[in-house]
């Protein structure tokens, strides 16, 4: 059996209210598992988490209570409680195996697309100018971007400015790959590019988890399906269980909407 | 007349001299310690913040004039009362107080510069594994630099005016000296010549700054 490439247990996650000025719990024990190649989709109703356990994993958020393993390493040092986060050095090398494509890209505005890319691979990865360079226009011309590559992202469509972020993110070689709503921000007649990117990633078997809110996609391209509601994980299994044979009343309910409203 | 100016403008342009090392040195010191005390002032630390917060509120509160009187005459009076001889001559004196003055303006509009930045751009530069300092300095600074371009602009334009204010302290710079060639042809003639000195420079900045405001233009 090969090692997981990532391991979530028991997170869990609250935020102060300072309206309410009481704690909300937004994940409520959290677990599921991923091997290399693997494709989740996690889908649920806006609200349910799903982002912040995607920003909990990401080290963007911190978690109260759980474990989370990334390519062998701990994030939380194994049994400290209240818990304790790794050393930096680990932190900062689980972060390097992980990328994350936001739902508005957060392209740098002031640099170029190909500075863009090649700025972390040339600053944080120490690679030479000339390969990173090379590296970043193959990336580019992978996504059909090779002519944008002195362009601005502001003279980008949304689309474009998210293929080139997810470029950025190829470009540090990431072993998991997340995905923030990344076609939320984006007019739908250009989601459908940036689903074929993600759709040509899963074919060469990058790990990924997609938090979508498009389900034809979250089933296509996936082989697990995690539906979320209320910081729980409410159904996991594969595409065609999720999206077929689970009678759950919360699933049905919700896919049920999506069905209406995309009618 | 004509003979008038030529008389006057050796000594003006000596003046003028004196103005713009004010000028040139206040900006020097006065824009990395604003940006200096706009990251404290955005400190996590209470015991910082409201230290810098008071230093900004004091400076921007009280007379500039009045400033520099204080530093002149405080660090005079200070050494002769404790005996222990160190006082600041006039020019430094003008330096240190137009620079702690000005570093509160800029301090102000760096910060806010600074707070305009979307969180995105930190988070982007994390996942990226940039430092910090990689991030700050690659990453934030310069989308910074052109947003506050057209009110640094303004400060810097008043700058000029306010290196008048020198004269308090009898630092002859462009404007003590033609008062002062003002009493001796007992006319106003001076004080208009004054006057084209500060106008001038002032419009060779607004160019170079609208010339800045475009360089910088290339992205939005």
């Amino acid at each position: 059996m090969e090692d997981p490439i990532l391991e979530v247990k028991h997170l869990k996650k609250s935020f102060f209210d300072s309206k309410k000025n009481r704690e909300i719990q937004v994940l409520k024990d959290i677990s599921f598992g991923m091997n290399q190649g693997d494709v989740l989709s996690i889908i649920g109703p806006s609200g349910s988490g799903k982002s912040t356990l995607l920003r909990c994993i990401a080290q963007l958020e911190t978690l109260d209570a759980g474990e989370v393993r990334v390519c062998g390493k701990n994030l939380i040092v194994p049994g400290s409680n209240p818990i304790r986060y790794a050393s930096k050095e680990d932190l900062t090398k689980i972060r390097l195996s992980t990328g994350l494509v936001f739902q508005n890209f957060n392209l740098f505005p002031h640099l170029t697309v190909l500075q863009n890319v090649t700025l972390a691979p040339i600053r944080v990865l120490k690679q030479d100018r000339y390969h990173a360079r090379i590296r970043a226009m193959r990336l580019l011309k992978r996504m059909g971007l090779e002519s944008k590559a002195r362009a601005y992202p502001c003279e980008l469509s949304g689309g474009q400015q998210q293929r080139v972020s997810i470029a950025r993110a190829l470009a540090m070689n990431p072993k998991v790959l997340f995905f923030d709503e990344p076609t939320s921000a984006l007019d739908p007649e250009l989601t459908g590019e940036i689903l074929k990117v993600i759709k040509s990633l899963a074919e060469e078997e990058m790990t990924m988890v997609i938090v979508t809110h498009e389900m034809a996609f979250a089933r296509d391209v996936a082989n697990q399906v995690i539906f979320m509601d209320g910081g729980v994980i409410v159904e996991h299994g594969t595409p065609d269980y999720v999206f077929g044979k689970s009678n759950n009343d919360r699933l049905c309910s919700f896919l049920s909407r999506f069905a209406q409203s995309n009618d | 007349m004509i003979s008038d100016l030529e008389n006057l403008l050796p000594i003006l342009a000596e003046g003028f001299g004196t103005t713009l090392a004010i000028f040139g040195l206040t900006l020097l010191f006065s824009i990395p310690l604003g940006l200096l005390v706009a990251v404290l002032k955005m400190s996590r630390y209470r015991i910082i913040r409201y230290p810098v917060s008071f230093y900004i509120s004091v400076m921007r509160g009280t007379p500039l004039l009045l400033q520099i009187v204080a530093i002149y005459f405080g660090s005079y009076y200070l050494s002769q009362s404790t005996g222990a001889g160190f006082s600041f001559d006039r020019f430094p004196a003008v330096i240190v107080a137009f620079s702690v003055n000005y570093a509160a303006y800029f301090a102000e509009i760096f910060r806010g510069g600074i707070e305009s930045i979307p969180k995105g751009q930190y988070e982007a530069a994390t996942m990226l594994g940039l430092t910090k300092s990689q991030t700050f300095f690659r990453i934030i600074l310069p989308q910074v630099l052109k947003r506050v371009v057209p009110a640094s602009a303004n400060e810097v334009i008043t700058l000029v005016k306010d290196t008048s204010l020198a004269q308090v302290i009898a630092v002859t710079e462009l404007f003590a000296l033609a008062k002062k060639q003002q009493a001796a042809y007992a006319s106003i003639f001076p004080l208009f010549v004054a006057g084209i000195f500060y106008y001038v420079a002032n419009l060779i900045l607004s160019v170079f700054f609208s010339y800045l405001e475009r360089k910088l233009n290339y992205y939005r």
